[in-house]
Protein backbone atom coordinates (compact mmCIF):
# COMPACT_ATOMS: atom_id res chain seq x y z
CA UNK A 1 0.00 0.00 0.00
CA UNK A 2 1.30 3.48 -0.87
CA UNK A 3 2.47 5.40 2.19
CA UNK A 4 0.77 8.71 2.93
CA UNK A 5 3.21 9.84 5.63
CA UNK A 6 6.87 9.06 5.34
CA UNK A 7 9.64 10.10 7.75
CA UNK A 8 13.35 9.40 7.78
CA UNK A 9 16.03 10.14 10.35
CA UNK A 10 13.95 12.43 12.58
CA UNK A 11 15.95 13.58 15.61
CA UNK A 12 15.16 16.19 18.21
CA UNK A 13 16.93 17.25 21.40
CA UNK A 14 15.60 19.39 24.24
CA UNK A 15 18.83 20.62 25.76
CA UNK A 16 20.73 17.46 26.59
CA UNK A 17 17.62 15.28 26.49
CA UNK A 18 17.32 13.18 23.37
CA UNK A 19 13.59 13.21 22.63
CA UNK A 20 13.75 11.65 19.16
CA UNK A 21 16.60 9.49 17.92
CA UNK A 22 16.78 8.85 14.20
CA UNK A 23 13.11 7.93 13.78
CA UNK A 24 12.03 6.61 10.40
CA UNK A 25 8.53 5.35 9.62
CA UNK A 26 5.90 5.00 6.95
CA UNK A 27 2.16 5.34 7.52
CA UNK A 28 -0.62 4.10 5.27
CA UNK A 29 -4.38 4.82 5.32
CA UNK A 30 -6.08 3.33 8.38
CA UNK A 31 -5.28 3.59 12.10
CA UNK A 32 -1.67 3.10 13.17
CA UNK A 33 -1.09 2.71 16.91
CA UNK A 34 1.89 4.30 18.61
CA UNK A 35 2.76 2.48 21.83
CA UNK A 36 5.45 3.26 24.36
CA UNK A 37 6.03 4.04 28.02
CA UNK A 38 6.06 7.59 29.42
CA UNK A 39 9.04 9.52 28.08
CA UNK A 40 9.39 7.25 25.05
CA UNK A 41 9.08 10.21 22.68
CA UNK A 42 5.55 9.52 21.42
CA UNK A 43 4.21 13.03 22.03
CA UNK A 44 7.36 14.60 20.61
CA UNK A 45 7.04 12.50 17.45
CA UNK A 46 3.37 13.47 17.10
CA UNK A 47 4.20 17.16 17.61
CA UNK A 48 6.88 16.98 14.93
CA UNK A 49 4.59 15.19 12.47
CA UNK A 50 1.82 17.71 13.29
CA UNK A 51 4.30 20.51 12.42
CA UNK A 52 4.07 22.02 15.92
CA UNK A 53 7.85 21.77 16.40
CA UNK A 54 10.55 21.28 13.79
CA UNK A 55 12.98 18.36 14.10
CA UNK A 56 16.69 19.09 14.52
CA UNK A 57 17.48 16.59 11.78
CA UNK A 58 15.64 14.40 9.32
CA UNK A 59 12.71 15.00 7.00
CA UNK A 60 9.17 13.85 6.43
CA UNK A 61 6.32 14.29 4.00
CA UNK A 62 2.57 14.24 4.58
CA UNK A 63 0.34 13.40 1.63
CA UNK A 64 3.12 14.44 -0.72
CA UNK A 65 3.90 17.77 0.97
CA UNK A 66 7.19 18.65 2.64
CA UNK A 67 6.67 20.76 5.79
CA UNK A 68 10.29 21.88 5.64
CA UNK A 69 9.22 25.00 3.74
CA UNK A 70 6.70 27.61 4.80
CA UNK A 71 4.41 26.81 1.86
CA UNK A 72 4.75 23.06 2.36
CA UNK A 73 4.02 23.41 6.07
CA UNK A 74 0.82 25.27 5.28
CA UNK A 75 -0.23 22.60 2.78
CA UNK A 76 0.38 19.90 5.40
CA UNK A 77 -1.63 21.84 7.96
CA UNK A 78 -4.55 22.15 5.53
CA UNK A 79 -4.68 18.36 5.49
CA UNK A 80 -4.05 17.82 9.19
CA UNK A 81 -6.33 17.13 12.14
CA UNK A 82 -4.57 17.24 15.50
CA UNK A 83 -5.84 16.29 18.92
CA UNK A 84 -3.11 17.22 21.44
CA UNK A 85 -2.48 15.23 24.60
CA UNK A 86 -4.14 17.88 26.76
CA UNK A 87 -6.39 19.84 24.41
CA UNK A 88 -7.06 23.33 25.71
CA UNK A 89 -10.46 24.95 25.53
CA UNK A 90 -11.95 28.34 26.03
CA UNK A 91 -14.36 27.19 28.72
CA UNK A 92 -16.83 30.01 28.14
CA UNK A 93 -17.33 28.98 24.53
CA UNK A 94 -20.10 26.59 23.63
CA UNK A 95 -19.13 23.38 21.84
CA UNK A 96 -20.32 24.97 18.58
CA UNK A 97 -18.36 28.19 19.15
CA UNK A 98 -15.18 26.33 19.99
CA UNK A 99 -15.29 24.12 16.91
CA UNK A 100 -16.23 27.20 14.88
CA UNK A 101 -13.13 28.95 16.28
CA UNK A 102 -10.92 26.05 15.15
CA UNK A 103 -12.67 26.12 11.76
CA UNK A 104 -11.71 29.79 11.41
CA UNK A 105 -8.11 28.90 12.22
CA UNK A 106 -8.41 26.25 9.50
CA UNK A 107 -9.24 29.02 7.04
CA UNK A 108 -12.91 28.19 6.47
CA UNK A 109 -13.71 31.79 5.68
CA UNK A 110 -17.28 31.54 4.42
CA UNK A 111 -19.52 31.77 7.45
CA UNK A 112 -22.29 29.58 6.02
CA UNK A 113 -19.98 26.84 4.80
CA UNK A 114 -18.11 26.96 8.09
CA UNK A 115 -21.24 26.58 10.17
CA UNK A 116 -22.37 23.70 8.00
CA UNK A 117 -19.02 21.99 8.52
CA UNK A 118 -19.13 22.60 12.29
CA UNK A 119 -22.57 21.04 12.43
CA UNK A 120 -21.36 18.07 10.39
CA UNK A 121 -18.40 17.25 12.65
CA UNK A 122 -20.44 17.73 15.83
CA UNK A 123 -22.95 15.24 14.44
CA UNK A 124 -20.09 12.90 13.54
CA UNK A 125 -18.95 12.77 17.17
CA UNK A 126 -22.54 12.59 18.39
CA UNK A 127 -22.57 15.98 20.09
CA UNK A 128 -25.20 17.76 18.01
CA UNK A 129 -27.59 17.82 20.95
CA UNK A 130 -25.20 19.66 23.26
CA UNK A 131 -23.72 22.02 20.69
CA UNK A 132 -25.08 25.05 22.56
CA UNK A 133 -23.77 23.98 25.95
CA UNK A 134 -20.73 25.73 27.41
CA UNK A 135 -17.61 23.57 27.39
CA UNK A 136 -17.06 24.04 31.12
CA UNK A 137 -20.38 22.27 31.68
CA UNK A 138 -19.49 19.23 29.55
CA UNK A 139 -18.12 15.97 30.97
CA UNK A 140 -14.52 14.93 30.30
CA UNK A 141 -15.61 12.46 27.65
CA UNK A 142 -17.72 15.06 25.89
CA UNK A 143 -14.86 17.58 25.94
CA UNK A 144 -12.62 15.00 24.39
CA UNK A 145 -15.22 14.50 21.65
CA UNK A 146 -15.37 18.27 21.13
CA UNK A 147 -11.61 18.21 20.62
CA UNK A 148 -11.99 15.32 18.17
CA UNK A 149 -14.69 17.25 16.31
CA UNK A 150 -12.29 20.21 16.08
CA UNK A 151 -9.61 17.89 14.69
CA UNK A 152 -12.06 16.54 12.08
CA UNK A 153 -12.99 19.99 10.74
CA UNK A 154 -12.16 20.25 7.06
CA UNK A 155 -12.07 16.46 6.55
CA UNK A 156 -8.30 16.11 7.08
CA UNK A 157 -6.42 13.33 5.31
CA UNK A 158 -3.99 12.89 8.22
CA UNK A 159 -5.30 12.70 11.78
CA UNK A 160 -2.92 12.83 14.74
CA UNK A 161 -4.44 11.73 18.06
CA UNK A 162 -2.32 11.96 21.21
CA UNK A 163 -3.65 9.63 23.91
CA UNK A 164 -7.29 10.53 23.35
CA UNK A 165 -8.63 7.78 25.63
CA UNK A 166 -6.65 8.76 28.74
CA UNK A 167 -8.88 9.65 31.66
CA UNK A 168 -12.04 8.26 30.09
CA UNK A 169 -14.16 5.66 31.84
CA UNK A 170 -14.57 2.26 30.11
CA UNK A 171 -17.87 3.19 28.46
CA UNK A 172 -16.53 6.50 27.16
CA UNK A 173 -13.40 4.72 25.97
CA UNK A 174 -15.47 2.24 23.97
CA UNK A 175 -17.45 5.08 22.44
CA UNK A 176 -14.29 6.93 21.56
CA UNK A 177 -12.83 3.82 19.96
CA UNK A 178 -15.87 3.59 17.70
CA UNK A 179 -15.35 7.21 16.67
CA UNK A 180 -11.66 6.65 15.94
CA UNK A 181 -12.47 3.53 13.92
CA UNK A 182 -14.94 5.61 11.89
CA UNK A 183 -12.40 8.41 11.47
CA UNK A 184 -9.83 5.90 10.21
CA UNK A 185 -11.93 4.96 7.19
CA UNK A 186 -10.29 6.56 4.18
CA UNK A 187 -7.74 8.61 6.08
CA UNK A 188 -4.40 8.09 7.80
CA UNK A 189 -4.67 8.13 11.59
CA UNK A 190 -1.73 8.02 14.00
CA UNK A 191 -2.99 7.14 17.46
CA UNK A 192 -0.69 7.43 20.46
CA UNK A 193 -1.86 5.34 23.39
CA UNK A 194 -0.84 3.50 26.54
CA UNK A 195 -3.62 0.99 26.03
CA UNK A 196 -2.70 -2.16 24.14
CA UNK A 197 -6.46 -2.84 23.90
CA UNK A 198 -6.79 0.33 21.78
CA UNK A 199 -4.22 -1.07 19.37
CA UNK A 200 -5.70 -4.57 19.35
CA UNK A 201 -9.18 -3.24 18.58
CA UNK A 202 -8.43 -0.37 16.21
CA UNK A 203 -5.10 -0.56 14.47
CA UNK A 204 -3.90 -2.24 11.32
CA UNK A 205 -0.30 -1.24 12.10
CA UNK A 206 1.58 -0.61 15.31
CA UNK A 207 4.79 1.23 16.17
CA UNK A 208 6.52 0.76 19.53
CA UNK A 209 8.84 3.50 20.78
CA UNK A 210 11.28 3.57 23.67
CA UNK A 211 13.96 6.14 24.54
CA UNK A 212 13.08 8.26 21.52
CA UNK A 213 13.61 5.47 18.99
CA UNK A 214 11.34 3.11 17.06
CA UNK A 215 11.75 -0.39 18.49
CA UNK A 216 9.09 -2.17 16.47
CA UNK A 217 7.02 -1.47 13.39
CA UNK A 218 4.56 -3.98 11.97
CA UNK A 219 1.08 -5.40 12.30
CA UNK A 220 -0.51 -6.15 15.69
CA UNK A 221 -0.30 -9.85 14.77
CA UNK A 222 3.44 -9.53 14.19
CA UNK A 223 3.87 -7.82 17.56
CA UNK A 224 1.90 -10.61 19.22
CA UNK A 225 4.05 -13.17 17.39
CA UNK A 226 7.12 -11.69 19.09
CA UNK A 227 5.87 -13.39 22.24
CA UNK A 228 5.20 -16.80 20.68
CA UNK A 229 6.79 -19.46 22.87
CA UNK A 230 7.87 -16.86 25.45
CA UNK A 231 4.77 -16.80 27.65
CA UNK A 232 4.02 -19.39 30.31
CA UNK A 233 1.89 -19.92 33.38
CA UNK A 234 3.05 -20.93 36.83
CA UNK A 235 1.64 -21.16 40.32
CA UNK A 236 4.37 -18.85 41.67
CA UNK A 237 6.04 -15.90 40.02
CA UNK A 238 8.97 -17.22 38.03
CA UNK A 239 12.15 -15.40 39.14
CA UNK A 240 13.66 -15.96 35.70
CA UNK A 241 10.84 -14.16 33.89
CA UNK A 242 11.36 -10.70 32.46
CA UNK A 243 7.88 -9.78 33.71
CA UNK A 244 5.26 -11.68 35.66
CA UNK A 245 1.87 -10.86 37.10
CA UNK A 246 -0.99 -12.65 38.84
CA UNK A 247 -3.99 -13.23 36.61
CA UNK A 248 -7.65 -13.39 37.54
CA UNK A 249 -7.43 -17.17 37.90
CA UNK A 250 -4.79 -16.84 40.60
CA UNK A 251 -1.94 -18.26 38.52
CA UNK A 252 1.04 -16.21 37.38
CA UNK A 253 1.57 -15.21 33.78
CA UNK A 254 5.26 -14.89 32.90
CA UNK A 255 6.98 -13.53 29.81
CA UNK A 256 10.62 -14.05 28.92
CA UNK A 257 12.63 -17.15 28.23
CA UNK A 258 10.63 -20.05 29.69
CA UNK A 259 12.35 -22.67 31.85
CA UNK A 260 12.26 -26.31 30.71
CA UNK A 261 8.88 -27.90 31.26
CA UNK A 262 7.01 -24.60 31.58
CA UNK A 263 3.34 -24.62 30.73
CA UNK A 264 3.06 -22.43 27.58
CA UNK A 265 0.31 -19.83 27.29
CA UNK A 266 -1.28 -18.11 24.29
CA UNK A 267 0.62 -14.86 23.61
CA UNK A 268 -1.16 -11.51 23.45
CA UNK A 269 -0.28 -8.12 22.01
CA UNK A 270 0.60 -6.94 25.51
CA UNK A 271 3.12 -9.78 25.90
CA UNK A 272 4.77 -8.85 22.63
CA UNK A 273 4.87 -5.17 23.67
CA UNK A 274 6.51 -5.99 27.02
CA UNK A 275 9.15 -8.11 25.34
CA UNK A 276 9.95 -5.39 22.80
CA UNK A 277 10.38 -2.90 25.65
CA UNK A 278 12.55 -5.36 27.56
CA UNK A 279 14.73 -5.91 24.50
CA UNK A 280 15.03 -2.11 24.19
CA UNK A 281 16.11 -1.84 27.86
CA UNK A 282 18.70 -4.55 27.35
CA UNK A 283 20.01 -2.76 24.27
CA UNK A 284 20.29 0.57 26.13
CA UNK A 285 22.02 -1.10 29.10
CA UNK A 286 24.50 -2.76 26.74
CA UNK B 1 -54.96 35.04 7.21
CA UNK B 2 -51.72 34.13 8.84
CA UNK B 3 -49.84 35.96 6.14
CA UNK B 4 -51.88 39.08 6.67
CA UNK B 5 -51.46 38.73 10.41
CA UNK B 6 -47.72 38.52 10.13
CA UNK B 7 -47.70 41.54 7.79
CA UNK B 8 -49.66 43.47 10.38
CA UNK B 9 -47.28 42.43 13.15
CA UNK B 10 -44.11 43.34 11.29
CA UNK B 11 -43.87 46.80 9.85
CA UNK B 12 -40.57 45.96 8.15
CA UNK B 13 -40.20 43.29 5.46
CA UNK B 14 -37.27 42.11 3.42
CA UNK B 15 -36.92 44.02 0.17
CA UNK B 16 -37.80 41.94 -2.89
CA UNK B 17 -34.42 42.52 -4.53
CA UNK B 18 -32.77 41.37 -1.33
CA UNK B 19 -34.97 38.27 -1.36
CA UNK B 20 -33.85 37.51 -4.93
CA UNK B 21 -30.21 37.95 -3.88
CA UNK B 22 -30.92 35.77 -0.84
CA UNK B 23 -32.31 32.99 -3.01
CA UNK B 24 -29.22 33.17 -5.22
CA UNK B 25 -27.01 33.01 -2.13
CA UNK B 26 -25.59 36.41 -2.97
CA UNK B 27 -27.00 38.52 -0.16
CA UNK B 28 -24.16 39.79 2.01
CA UNK B 29 -24.06 40.45 5.74
CA UNK B 30 -25.49 42.34 7.58
CA UNK B 31 -28.56 42.39 5.26
CA UNK B 32 -28.21 38.61 5.14
CA UNK B 33 -28.49 38.29 8.92
CA UNK B 34 -31.53 40.54 8.97
CA UNK B 35 -33.14 38.42 6.26
CA UNK B 36 -32.31 35.20 8.13
CA UNK B 37 -33.83 36.47 11.33
CA UNK B 38 -36.89 37.93 9.63
CA UNK B 39 -37.65 34.94 7.40
CA UNK B 40 -37.97 32.63 10.37
CA UNK B 41 -40.79 34.77 11.74
CA UNK B 42 -42.50 36.13 8.63
CA UNK B 43 -44.65 33.81 6.52
CA UNK B 44 -45.36 36.63 4.06
CA UNK B 45 -41.70 37.09 3.19
CA UNK B 46 -41.21 33.35 2.96
CA UNK B 47 -44.07 33.33 0.45
CA UNK B 48 -42.50 36.16 -1.55
CA UNK B 49 -39.18 34.34 -1.43
CA UNK B 50 -40.72 31.26 -3.00
CA UNK B 51 -42.28 33.45 -5.73
CA UNK B 52 -39.01 35.16 -6.68
CA UNK B 53 -36.75 32.12 -6.61
CA UNK B 54 -36.56 28.92 -8.55
CA UNK B 55 -36.94 25.66 -6.66
CA UNK B 56 -33.27 24.64 -6.61
CA UNK B 57 -32.06 28.01 -5.42
CA UNK B 58 -34.81 28.06 -2.83
CA UNK B 59 -33.82 24.64 -1.52
CA UNK B 60 -30.22 25.82 -1.20
CA UNK B 61 -31.46 28.92 0.60
CA UNK B 62 -33.43 26.86 3.12
CA UNK B 63 -30.40 24.67 3.70
CA UNK B 64 -28.30 27.73 4.44
CA UNK B 65 -30.99 29.10 6.71
CA UNK B 66 -31.19 25.77 8.49
CA UNK B 67 -27.44 25.75 9.08
CA UNK B 68 -27.60 29.32 10.28
CA UNK B 69 -30.43 28.67 12.71
CA UNK B 70 -28.30 25.91 14.14
CA UNK B 71 -25.49 28.33 14.89
CA UNK B 72 -25.66 30.02 18.26
CA UNK B 73 -25.92 33.79 18.34
CA UNK B 74 -22.47 35.36 18.82
CA UNK B 75 -21.74 36.53 22.35
CA UNK B 76 -21.95 40.15 23.47
CA UNK B 77 -18.22 40.73 23.11
CA UNK B 78 -18.18 39.33 19.58
CA UNK B 79 -21.22 41.39 18.57
CA UNK B 80 -19.49 44.50 19.89
CA UNK B 81 -16.37 43.75 17.84
CA UNK B 82 -18.50 43.14 14.74
CA UNK B 83 -20.25 46.46 15.25
CA UNK B 84 -16.79 48.03 15.38
CA UNK B 85 -16.13 46.64 11.90
CA UNK B 86 -14.42 43.31 12.64
CA UNK B 87 -15.44 40.35 10.47
CA UNK B 88 -17.20 37.51 12.26
CA UNK B 89 -14.06 35.38 11.95
CA UNK B 90 -11.80 38.05 13.42
CA UNK B 91 -14.32 38.70 16.19
CA UNK B 92 -14.31 35.00 17.08
CA UNK B 93 -10.49 34.88 17.04
CA UNK B 94 -10.36 37.82 19.43
CA UNK B 95 -13.14 36.49 21.63
CA UNK B 96 -11.19 33.23 21.87
CA UNK B 97 -8.53 35.02 23.85
CA UNK B 98 -9.98 35.58 27.31
CA UNK B 99 -6.61 36.90 28.44
CA UNK B 100 -6.98 39.53 25.75
CA UNK B 101 -9.97 40.94 27.56
CA UNK B 102 -8.14 40.60 30.85
CA UNK B 103 -5.16 42.44 29.40
CA UNK B 104 -7.50 45.18 28.19
CA UNK B 105 -9.08 45.56 31.58
CA UNK B 106 -5.65 45.30 33.19
CA UNK B 107 -4.36 48.05 30.92
CA UNK B 108 -7.32 50.24 31.78
CA UNK B 109 -6.85 49.68 35.50
CA UNK B 110 -3.09 50.29 35.28
CA UNK B 111 -3.47 53.57 33.43
CA UNK B 112 -6.16 54.82 35.76
CA UNK B 113 -3.96 53.98 38.73
CA UNK B 114 -0.86 55.60 37.25
CA UNK B 115 -2.83 58.67 36.19
CA UNK B 116 -4.14 58.96 39.71
CA UNK B 117 -0.63 58.64 41.13
CA UNK B 118 0.62 61.28 38.71
CA UNK B 119 -2.20 63.61 39.59
CA UNK B 120 -1.37 63.41 43.29
CA UNK B 121 2.42 63.34 43.01
CA UNK B 122 3.43 65.34 39.94
CA UNK B 123 2.80 68.72 41.44
CA UNK B 124 6.12 68.96 43.25
CA UNK B 125 8.27 67.64 40.41
CA UNK B 126 6.42 69.65 37.81
CA UNK B 127 6.74 66.84 35.24
CA UNK B 128 4.72 63.64 34.62
CA UNK B 129 7.86 61.52 35.04
CA UNK B 130 6.22 58.64 36.85
CA UNK B 131 3.48 58.45 34.23
CA UNK B 132 5.99 58.61 31.37
CA UNK B 133 8.12 55.91 32.97
CA UNK B 134 5.23 53.49 33.52
CA UNK B 135 3.04 54.12 30.46
CA UNK B 136 5.45 52.57 27.86
CA UNK B 137 5.25 49.29 29.75
CA UNK B 138 1.49 49.23 29.28
CA UNK B 139 1.40 48.07 25.63
CA UNK B 140 4.41 45.80 26.19
CA UNK B 141 2.80 43.94 29.08
CA UNK B 142 -0.65 43.95 27.46
CA UNK B 143 0.66 42.35 24.28
CA UNK B 144 2.71 39.83 26.27
CA UNK B 145 -0.42 38.87 28.20
CA UNK B 146 -2.35 38.25 25.00
CA UNK B 147 0.06 35.77 23.46
CA UNK B 148 1.88 32.58 24.24
CA UNK B 149 1.43 28.97 25.25
CA UNK B 150 1.11 29.74 28.95
CA UNK B 151 -1.85 32.05 28.43
CA UNK B 152 -3.66 30.68 25.39
CA UNK B 153 -5.22 27.28 26.19
CA UNK B 154 -5.59 26.51 22.49
CA UNK B 155 -2.04 27.57 21.60
CA UNK B 156 -1.03 24.10 20.38
CA UNK B 157 -4.10 23.80 18.14
CA UNK B 158 -3.57 27.33 16.81
CA UNK B 159 0.09 26.69 16.00
CA UNK B 160 -0.68 23.72 13.73
CA UNK B 161 -3.56 25.46 11.96
CA UNK B 162 -3.09 26.68 8.39
CA UNK B 163 -3.59 30.28 9.52
CA UNK B 164 -0.07 31.67 9.80
CA UNK B 165 0.97 32.20 13.42
CA UNK B 166 2.26 35.66 12.58
CA UNK B 167 -1.12 36.69 11.20
CA UNK B 168 -2.87 35.51 14.34
CA UNK B 169 -0.29 37.31 16.45
CA UNK B 170 -0.77 40.54 14.50
CA UNK B 171 -4.59 40.35 14.81
CA UNK B 172 -4.34 39.97 18.57
CA UNK B 173 -1.49 42.45 18.96
CA UNK B 174 -3.33 45.09 16.93
CA UNK B 175 -6.43 44.64 19.06
CA UNK B 176 -4.42 45.00 22.26
CA UNK B 177 -2.37 47.92 20.98
CA UNK B 178 -5.42 49.85 19.84
CA UNK B 179 -6.94 49.59 23.30
CA UNK B 180 -3.69 50.09 25.24
CA UNK B 181 -2.66 53.12 23.17
CA UNK B 182 -6.13 54.61 23.25
CA UNK B 183 -6.37 54.20 27.01
CA UNK B 184 -2.87 55.59 27.51
CA UNK B 185 -3.66 58.47 25.16
CA UNK B 186 -6.82 59.31 27.06
CA UNK B 187 -4.87 59.24 30.30
CA UNK B 188 -2.37 61.66 28.74
CA UNK B 189 -5.20 63.98 27.78
CA UNK B 190 -6.36 63.82 31.36
CA UNK B 191 -3.13 65.62 32.27
CA UNK B 192 -3.64 68.83 30.27
CA UNK B 193 -1.23 70.76 32.49
CA UNK B 194 1.71 68.91 30.95
CA UNK B 195 0.73 69.56 27.33
CA UNK B 196 2.16 67.36 24.50
CA UNK B 197 4.97 66.23 26.83
CA UNK B 198 2.48 63.82 28.39
CA UNK B 199 2.46 61.89 25.09
CA UNK B 200 6.21 61.26 25.15
CA UNK B 201 5.59 57.67 26.29
CA UNK B 202 4.10 56.63 22.94
CA UNK B 203 7.28 55.99 20.95
CA UNK B 204 9.14 54.25 23.80
CA UNK B 205 6.01 52.15 24.30
CA UNK B 206 5.96 51.11 20.64
CA UNK B 207 9.70 50.43 20.66
CA UNK B 208 9.41 48.20 23.72
CA UNK B 209 6.39 46.32 22.34
CA UNK B 210 7.87 45.65 18.92
CA UNK B 211 11.25 44.67 20.38
CA UNK B 212 9.51 42.38 22.86
CA UNK B 213 7.68 40.59 20.04
CA UNK B 214 10.84 40.35 17.93
CA UNK B 215 12.69 38.70 20.84
CA UNK B 216 9.84 36.33 21.74
CA UNK B 217 10.67 33.46 19.32
CA UNK B 218 14.22 33.33 20.72
CA UNK B 219 13.65 34.09 24.40
CA UNK B 220 10.05 32.97 24.92
CA UNK B 221 6.90 34.94 25.70
CA UNK B 222 7.77 35.48 29.38
CA UNK B 223 11.50 36.14 29.39
CA UNK B 224 11.47 38.57 26.43
CA UNK B 225 9.05 41.15 27.93
CA UNK B 226 10.52 40.61 31.42
CA UNK B 227 14.00 41.47 30.18
CA UNK B 228 12.66 44.56 28.46
CA UNK B 229 10.93 45.74 31.62
CA UNK B 230 14.31 45.42 33.34
CA UNK B 231 16.12 47.15 30.48
CA UNK B 232 13.64 50.03 30.44
CA UNK B 233 14.06 50.49 34.21
CA UNK B 234 17.85 50.50 33.79
CA UNK B 235 17.61 53.10 31.01
CA UNK B 236 15.46 55.32 33.20
CA UNK B 237 17.82 54.99 36.16
CA UNK B 238 20.82 55.78 33.99
CA UNK B 239 18.98 58.74 32.46
CA UNK B 240 18.13 59.98 35.93
CA UNK B 241 21.79 59.84 36.99
CA UNK B 242 22.89 61.60 33.81
CA UNK B 243 20.24 64.30 34.04
CA UNK B 244 21.76 67.79 34.07
CA UNK B 245 19.24 69.25 36.46
CA UNK B 246 16.59 67.75 38.70
CA UNK B 247 13.90 69.65 36.79
CA UNK B 248 15.03 68.58 33.31
CA UNK B 249 13.29 65.77 31.37
CA UNK B 250 14.76 62.27 31.34
CA UNK B 251 16.72 61.49 28.17
CA UNK B 252 14.12 59.09 26.64
CA UNK B 253 11.55 61.89 26.74
CA UNK B 254 13.71 64.49 25.01
CA UNK B 255 13.61 65.00 21.24
CA UNK B 256 16.78 62.93 20.81
CA UNK B 257 15.40 60.18 23.02
CA UNK B 258 12.20 60.10 20.99
CA UNK B 259 14.27 59.75 17.83
CA UNK B 260 16.11 56.77 19.29
CA UNK B 261 12.81 55.19 20.33
CA UNK B 262 11.43 55.66 16.82
CA UNK B 263 14.55 54.09 15.34
CA UNK B 264 14.38 51.11 17.71
CA UNK B 265 10.69 50.65 16.87
CA UNK B 266 11.43 50.70 13.12
CA UNK B 267 14.36 48.25 13.41
CA UNK B 268 12.29 46.01 15.70
CA UNK B 269 9.40 46.02 13.23
CA UNK B 270 11.79 45.08 10.42
CA UNK B 271 13.26 42.19 12.42
CA UNK B 272 9.81 41.07 13.47
CA UNK B 273 8.71 40.88 9.84
CA UNK B 274 11.94 39.18 8.81
CA UNK B 275 11.56 36.46 11.43
CA UNK B 276 7.77 36.11 11.09
CA UNK B 277 8.03 32.40 10.21
CA UNK B 278 9.37 31.70 13.71
CA UNK B 279 5.89 32.39 15.06
CA UNK B 280 4.60 29.54 12.92
CA UNK B 281 5.91 26.80 15.21
CA UNK B 282 5.76 26.27 18.96
CA UNK B 283 8.16 28.04 21.22
CA UNK B 284 10.75 25.33 21.98
CA UNK B 285 10.40 23.59 25.30
CA UNK B 286 6.75 24.43 25.77
CA UNK B 287 3.77 22.10 26.16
Amino acid sequence: MTSTVSASGLSLHYGRTRALDDVSLRLTPGVTGLLGPNGAGKTTLLRVLATAVPADRGAFTVLGHDPGTSRGRQEVRRRLGYLPQTPGFHPDFTAFEFVDYVAILKELADRRERHREVRRVLEEVDLADVRGRRIKKLSGGMRQRVALAAALVGDPGFLVLDEPTVGLDPEQRMRFRELIAGAGEGRTVLLSTHQTEDVAMLCHRVIVMADGAVRFEGTPAELTARAAGRVWSSTEKDPGAKAGWRTGTGSFRNVGDPPPGAEPAEPTLEDGYLLVLDDADTEVAA
Amino acid sequence: MRIEDSRHRDAWHVDEDDLRAYARGELAAPALWSADAHLTACAACRGTLSEVSDAAALAAGWERLDAELDAPRPGRFERLLMRCGASDGTARLLAATPVLRRSWFGALAAVLLVTFLVAVSAGAAGRPTLFLACAPLLPLVSVALAYGPALDPTYEMAVVSPMHGFRLLMIRTSAVLVVALAVGGLASLALPGFGPAALAWLLPGLALTVTGLALTPRLGPVLAPSLLVGAWSAVLLAADLARASADGPLAPFTAAGQGVSGLVAAVGAGLLFLFRDRFDVSVRGTV
